[in-house]
């Protein structure tokens, strides 16, 4: 009994949690449409909104399953980049736009890893001219 | 002495064995021991054999067993005596001299009652006279042969001129089925080779072509010979009783029809039963037409023998018929030759009694059908094939695919429409594929590109099961899908195969893209997709199964 009303109680866990991702996917759907709509001057009714968000809640998790099918084929257990572009090989814009964004964030991080690496060397040379300078003092006098 | 020149030139002219006996008989001097007794015996018994042969003579036919019994009541039993009572009991009446058998007959008895005196058993001469009569028996057996063989011909020739039967044989046993089988049909030239060998009669008759179309040839020939009232009755009688033929007397006809190389004759079986008229006519067009198909298949022979051993019992069957038909022809062709020869004759039949035919309905058309694609199977199986005989062909496979494509639209329905994918081999019906082939004149190719061949196969299965006519267009739609389908299809199995670090497709990643698809999810697995679609053999190789001797196969 408590062992259902626990389930039931996860079940309805879940069912919320799921309700309140539906509506924070709405919400995004319904921002997105309200810009596409003032850009091209045609407004979007409810239901559409409605339908457009449902469909993409749905495709999310497909995606999601099919990322998880392909780290597992290439014997991983974290999702890549790779899967991604995988995942957005029909749509060749897509693609393209992926694979541009994913450079980038390449550069970035070799970018980013370069600084850290030259602020590492600077503290260590500041720190061992003191220590030289220290040590040269004492040997002085 | 008259009498004995009389007998002796009597025997001079007559050597029958009775008279070479009486002969042996009268010169030789018999000594036995028991001559004075038995001479006494003789003497007494000897008016009386004279007697009752002279009455035997007489009326032969009904006291014959009466002479036996009252020579047998003698009371020795010597080889004279019974030498005498088989001259007394054997057949008398000959094929060759009727009435000399009666003169010989008393005048020697006289001499010989008057000589028997002289010339009584003697041992000396037994001996001899044991062997002569031994071999003169042998002797008269080996004319009574002689006399029935000859007696059946002149029978058959007799029977052919439509003479009665005559009371001729005596236990012939093969004279008689002669007759009771000439009584079925009339002049038959199969029935007298199984006469001629009764205990052959039942087997299936592995004939040689030779030898038939060498009797037919003499059976021609004599009846040519024979008086012209007996040739009008053969002749239309022959086209008659070959269905007669074939129905009775074959008793292998029936087994055979279901396969299709008998389809031959039971075609023509039909065609007889239906219209006599018809075929007299079409005779008339075999006639010419023939020997120009004889002269153009001589290639023919050995490679549809090869490959055809049971056409040989159809085709004999269906010889005589064949014969018939083409009665004023030479009529000597061989088996070898009748094969195609048959098909195309059959062929020409059937155009010409197209109507007869169509009361048949789809079991000819059927029969024709196959004997067609059976026949274009021997022409395209042909190395070289002369003009004429390819241009009345080809007429003929025009024809023919016209008539038959008219009286089998629902044969065809399954089979693709007629433009597309002529060359493709369609699992549903083997004939039926090798025709549309083989119909449709050799015209350009559809399908240069060797990618798209390949698919035609799936387009045909794909309008197989729609069970719906289809369009062209529709169809080349289809195939265009499916190109882009399977070209997608692999290029994510390569796709897949290089994010896994591989170079090389494995059953993982075809996994992969069924989950992708849809097929395979977390409630169905490939292994139950394997299971309930693929056979046996390929189950084996995909699933993993344990195997006698811890052994796994295929191994993980």
């Amino acid at each position: 009994m408590e062992e259902e009303e626990e389930g039931g109680g996860e079940e309805q866990q879940q069912f919320s949690y799921r309700q309140r991702l539906k509506a924070a996917v709405h919400y995004t759907v319904g921002c997105l449409c309200e810009e596409v709509a003032s850009d091209r001057g045609m407004p979007f009714s409810k239901p559409a909104i409605a339908a457009v968000s449902e469909l993409t809640f749905r495709q999310c998790e497909t995606f999601a399953k099919d990322l998880e099918m392909f780290a597992r084929h290439a014997k991983r257990s974290t999702i890549n980049t790779e899967d991604v572009k995988l995942l957005a090989r029909r749509s060749n814009s897509l693609l393209k736009y992926i694979t541009e964004k994913t450079e980038e964030l390449a550069q970035f991080n070799t970018e980013q890893k370069a600084k850290k690496k030259q602020k590492l060397e600077e503290d260590n040379t500041r720190a061992v001219v003191p220590a030289e300078a220290a040590a040269a003092r004492k040997d002085g006098p | 002495m008259a009498e004995a020149m009389a007998e002796s030139y009597n025997r001079d002219s007559e050597p029958t064995t009775r008279t070479l006996l009486r002969r042996v008989l009268d010169t030789a001097d018999t000594l036995t021991p028991r001559r004075r007794r038995s001479a006494r015996v003789r003497r007494l018994s000897s008016p009386t054999k004279m007697n009752v042969r002279r009455r035997s003579h007489r009326a032969r036919s009904i006291g014959r067993l009466a002479h036996v019994h009252t020579s047998g009541n003698l009371e020795e039993q010597t080889p004279r005596t019974l030498l005498k009572n088989i001259l007394l009991t054997a057949p008398e009446s000959s094929v060759m001299m009727p009435e000399s058998v009666v003169k010989p007959v008393p005048t020697p008895q006289v001499v010989q009652s008057s000589r028997r005196e002289s010339s009584r058993g003697s041992l000396e001469l037994q001996l001899p006279e044991l062997e002569p009569p031994t071999t003169l028996a042998l002797g008269l057996l080996a004319p009574g042969r002689r006399k029935q063989r000859q007696r059946l011909s002149v029978f058959q020739q007799g029977m052919d001129q439509g003479l009665p039967l005559s009371q001729e044989p005596r236990g012939n046993g093969s004279a008689s089925s002669l007759t009771s089988s000439l009584n079925l049909t009339f002049a038959t030239p199969l029935q007298p080779q199984s006469a001629q060998r009764p205990g052959l009669a039942r087997r299936p008759p592995t004939r040689r072509a030779v030898d038939v179309g060498a009797f037919l040839q003499d059976l021609r020939d004599t009846s040519l010979a024979l008086a012209s009232p007996g040739d009008s009755l053969r002749t239309p009688v022959a086209t008659l009783p070959t269905d007669t033929v074939l129905e009775d007397t074959q008793p292998f006809s029936q087994p055979l029809i279901g396969r299709s190389p008998s389809v031959y004759h039971s075609l023509p079986c039909l065609s007889h039963t239906e219209a006599e008229d018809a075929k007299r006519a079409v005779s008339h067009r075999t006639q010419s037409s023939g020997p120009r198909l004889q002269n153009h298949n001589p290639g023919k022979p050995t490679q549809l023998l090869a490959g055809k051993a049971k056409k040989v019992d159809a085709l004999a069957v269906s010889f005589p018929n064949n014969s018939s038909a083409v009665s004023g022809e030479d009529g000597v062709e061989p088996l070898q030759d009748g094969v195609g020869e048959e098909a195309e004759e059959r062929m020409e039949e059937s155009l010409s009694v197209s109507k007869v035919v169509a009361t048949t309905g789809t079991q000819g058309s059927v029969r024709m059908e196959k004997s067609k694609g059976h026949r274009e199977m021997t022409e395209a199986a042909e190395a070289k094939e002369p003009e004429g005989s390819s241009g009345a062909s080809l007429e003929l496979a025009s024809s023919t695919t016209e008539f038959l494509q008219a009286r089998r639209p629902q044969f065809l329905e399954p089979a693709p429409p007629p433009s597309a994918a002529v060359l493709s081999s369609e699992p549903l019906e083997p004939l039926s594929t090798r025709l549309p082939p083989r119909a449709r004149t050799p015209g350009p190719r559809p399908r240069q590109d060797p990618h798209k061949t390949g698919l035609s196969h799936y387009v045909k299965l794909f309008s197989f099961y729609a069970k719906m006519p289809m369009e062209k267009a529709a169809l080349e739609m289809v195939e265009k899908c499916l190109d882009k389908y399977f070209q997608h299809l692999c290029d994510d199995l390569e796709v897949f195969a290089a994010h896994a670090g591989r170079k090389t497709v494995r059953p993982e990643d075809l996994e992969l893209l069924m989950r992708r698809q849809g097929l395979v999810n977390d409630q169905v697995s490939l292994h139950v997709l394997v299971e309930r679609h693929l056979p046996l053999e390929y189950r084996q190789l995909l699933i993993p199964c344990a195997f006698s001797g811890n052994s796994v196969f295929p191994a993980q």
